[in-house]
């Protein structure tokens, strides 16, 4: 598997790039872009783990507290119910958003399969620009046939930067 | 209208700019002339802290009455300027307002300080620090728990939840530009710092999709988490039994409070390092303005909390709370409550006219007025309403102690010297999103 690293001056160039080698059969397309794109992507998963795990926690403190409360460690404290269960929701709200934001994060480590210190792209000194203004685009292609026609497309394009990109 | 940003900044000339600062090779003088006392002051805390756990908590001013003194004060004025930086980054992310961009990462930086600041004083303050584990629910041979209807308790968890849950939200929100100093970085030491922090992030279709969501959803979740933390401090006075604290109104008049000197803090940093490190085509005049007349909404907000305070005392009927309104207004520290009223409601009164709001010199000194009268309103709510309780027989008065003041110095170090880092080693604007702003400006202009 050979590929090919090339870069944009702008969003608009980059998308056009995309869409016209989407097209070559079996290659392989990935953006590095120095900010997010606007185009609408896939819906990230992540929201939904979020929610899981702030409210699993929040629902697992609720029970602890409960437990000691009740069963465990029960405490008559002036004549007031053993369960008082407002009293409860404060440790379950800052637990369970403790526990939403951790797993935001870890998820979002865990997802993109971070850290990731190398990459091969990194090779390429102009790749540098990635993370200040230009728009990257690497192709995989499966053979030289499939390089040859992404490299000929590429060239209809005036990329500002194409590099052989290591295997 | 003035612009958010100067219209002649690109992308890449902001990216160099900002990465420039942190990448120089040797610090400016001015950073080396305010470190040293910064990192002064943070050895007299190490030296307080110290002495504090040798000697206890005698070497203190506590007394009875007066049994919460400076380290409550202190913890409670931290908590309240942390909370103004999340406000900024949290409240405004999710309203979407284009001037938060370039005073985000300043704003949250300080709430990590600040909050780290206020963390250490509850666990100053137990007497036995040793065991501050034991507010943990965990399984131990004492068959003991919690006491998980205590406000004391709840706020543990909250200041717990809180300092992590603002690590990583300022983490996260990092991870972008400190790939972007990786690849600016051409020392070889700098290149192995900003890579290991950066993670290896490389602006993939998919790390973005992921980040945005998670970056968003968390902005959510960090706004409201805000308002519980400092509602919860409010709780721990209003849960007692305390004259001049056993008031419902407690929590939203701590919140109010809070916001005010978390932006009155913002502005007292903003305004000198946006000249110091050059930065004035990124925070314009724009940011001063929306900045000035939000903590003149906030004093305002406050002034409503201090009159409901004062109608209490004597809508309630009760006795010593009449007794206490008095001796606040014209006891020994009636000067406590009158310089409450002067620098936070008074001097914010001058933000109203446009052209003092866009004077510098004079929204830096109210930016600092605030700071010092919220601290003294703390004073007057720890302090003042202790020293006169119930039962006359137990009246007494407070002084804080030399280590009192040590300590309080100390944090001030301690807050300043972890600003001072962040504005050497980590890149002072949000990056990332300032791209998104030129590029969104790029658009309509």
């Amino acid at each position: 598997m050979s590929g090919v690293l090339a870069a944009f001056a702008d969003e608009a160039a980059l998308e056009e790039a995309t869409m016209r080698l989407s097209l070559v059969p079996a290659c392989r397309l990935q953006t590095y872009t120095p900010r997010p794109l606007e185009d609408d992507p896939p819906r990230s998963r992540l929201p939904l783990v979020i929610l899981l795990a702030g409210m699993l926690s929040a629902a697992a403190i609720f029970g602890m507290e409960t437990y000691a409360d009740t069963a465990s460690y029960p405490l008559d404290i002036g004549g007031r119910p053993l369960f008082s269960w407002p009293s409860l929701v404060p440790m379950a709200f800052e637990g369970g958003a403790l526990a939403a934001v951790a797993a935001g994060f870890f998820g979002f480590l865990i997802a993109n399969r971070l850290p990731h210190l190398h990459d091969p792209v990194d090779e390429s000194e102009g790749f540098r620009r990635a993370t200040r203004d230009w728009y990257f685009l690497a192709i995989r292609a499966p053979d030289a046939a499939a390089l040859a026609e992404a490299l000929s497309i590429l060239d209809e394009l005036h990329p500002e930067l194409v590099e052989e990109l290591p295997a | 209208m003035q612009p958010v940003v100067d219209p002649q900044e690109t992308a890449g000339s902001m990216t160099d700019r900002v990465c420039a600062i942190a990448l120089r090779e040797r610090a400016f003088l001015w950073w080396w002339l305010l470190m040293i006392p910064s990192a002064a002051l943070s050895g007299l805390l190490v030296a307080a802290v110290f002495w504090l756990f040798y000697a206890g908590v005698g070497i203190w001013g506590i007394d009875w009455p007066v049994m919460w003194g400076l380290a409550i004060l202190n913890y409670v004025w931290w908590i309240g300027i942390a909370s103004g930086g999340t406000f900024i980054s949290a409240m405004f992310f999710l309203v979407r307002v284009e001037w938060r961009t370039s005073i985000n990462r300043i704003a949250e930086s300080m709430t990590l300080f600040a909050a780290a600041c206020a963390g250490i004083y509850p666990i100053l303050h137990l007497g036995r620090p040793w065991f501050f584990y034991w507010l943990f629910p965990y399984p131990n041979t004492m068959t003991l728990w919690p006491q998980f209807r205590s406000p004391l308790f709840w706020d543990f968890c909250a200041i717990f939840a809180y300092v992590l849950s603002s690590i990583l939200f300022w983490y996260l929100g990092a991870m972008p530009d400190m790939a972007s100093m990786r690849d600016r970085a051409t020392r070889r030491g700098q290149q192995i710092f900003y890579g290991v922090l950066a993670m290896g992030f490389r602006g993939t279709a998919r790390e973005w999709r992921d980040f945005r969501a998670a970056y968003a959803v968390l902005a959510a979740i960090m706004a409201p988490m805000v308002c519980s933390v400092h509602s919860i401090v409010g709780l721990d006075f209003a849960g007692a039994q305390t004259t001049g604290w056993h008031s419902t109104e407690f929590p939203p008049f701590f919140v109010f409070g809070a916001v005010l000197s978390g932006f009155g803090m913002v502005l007292f940093l903003i305004l000198p390092l946006r000249r110091l490190l050059r930065l004035e085509s990124f925070i314009t005049a724009r940011h001063m303005e929306v900045l000035a007349r939000l903590l003149l909404t906030s004093s305002l907000c406050l002034a409503y909390a201090y009159i409901m305070d004062a109608f209490n005392a004597f809508y309630t009927g009760d006795v010593s709370e009449r007794i206490f309104f008095h001796d606040r207004i014209s006891g020994v520290y009636a000067g406590v409550y009158w310089w409450t009223l002067f620098l936070n409601i008074v001097v914010p009164q001058l933000l109203w006219w446009r052209r003092l709001r866009l004077n510098q010199p004079l929204v830096w000194l109210v930016g600092l007025a605030v700071i010092v009268g919220m601290w003294l309103e703390r004073y007057g709510i720890v302090v003042v309403s202790l020293h006169r309780t119930k039962l006359p027989s137990a009246w007494g008065n407070y002084a804080a102690s030399f280590w009192d003041w040590a300590t309080l110095a100390g944090t001030v170090g301690l807050f300043f010297t972890g600003m001072l880092l962040v504005v050497r080693l980590v890149p002072i604007l949000s990056m990332f999103e300032m791209r998104e702003l030129l590029a969104n400006a790029r658009r309509q202009g």
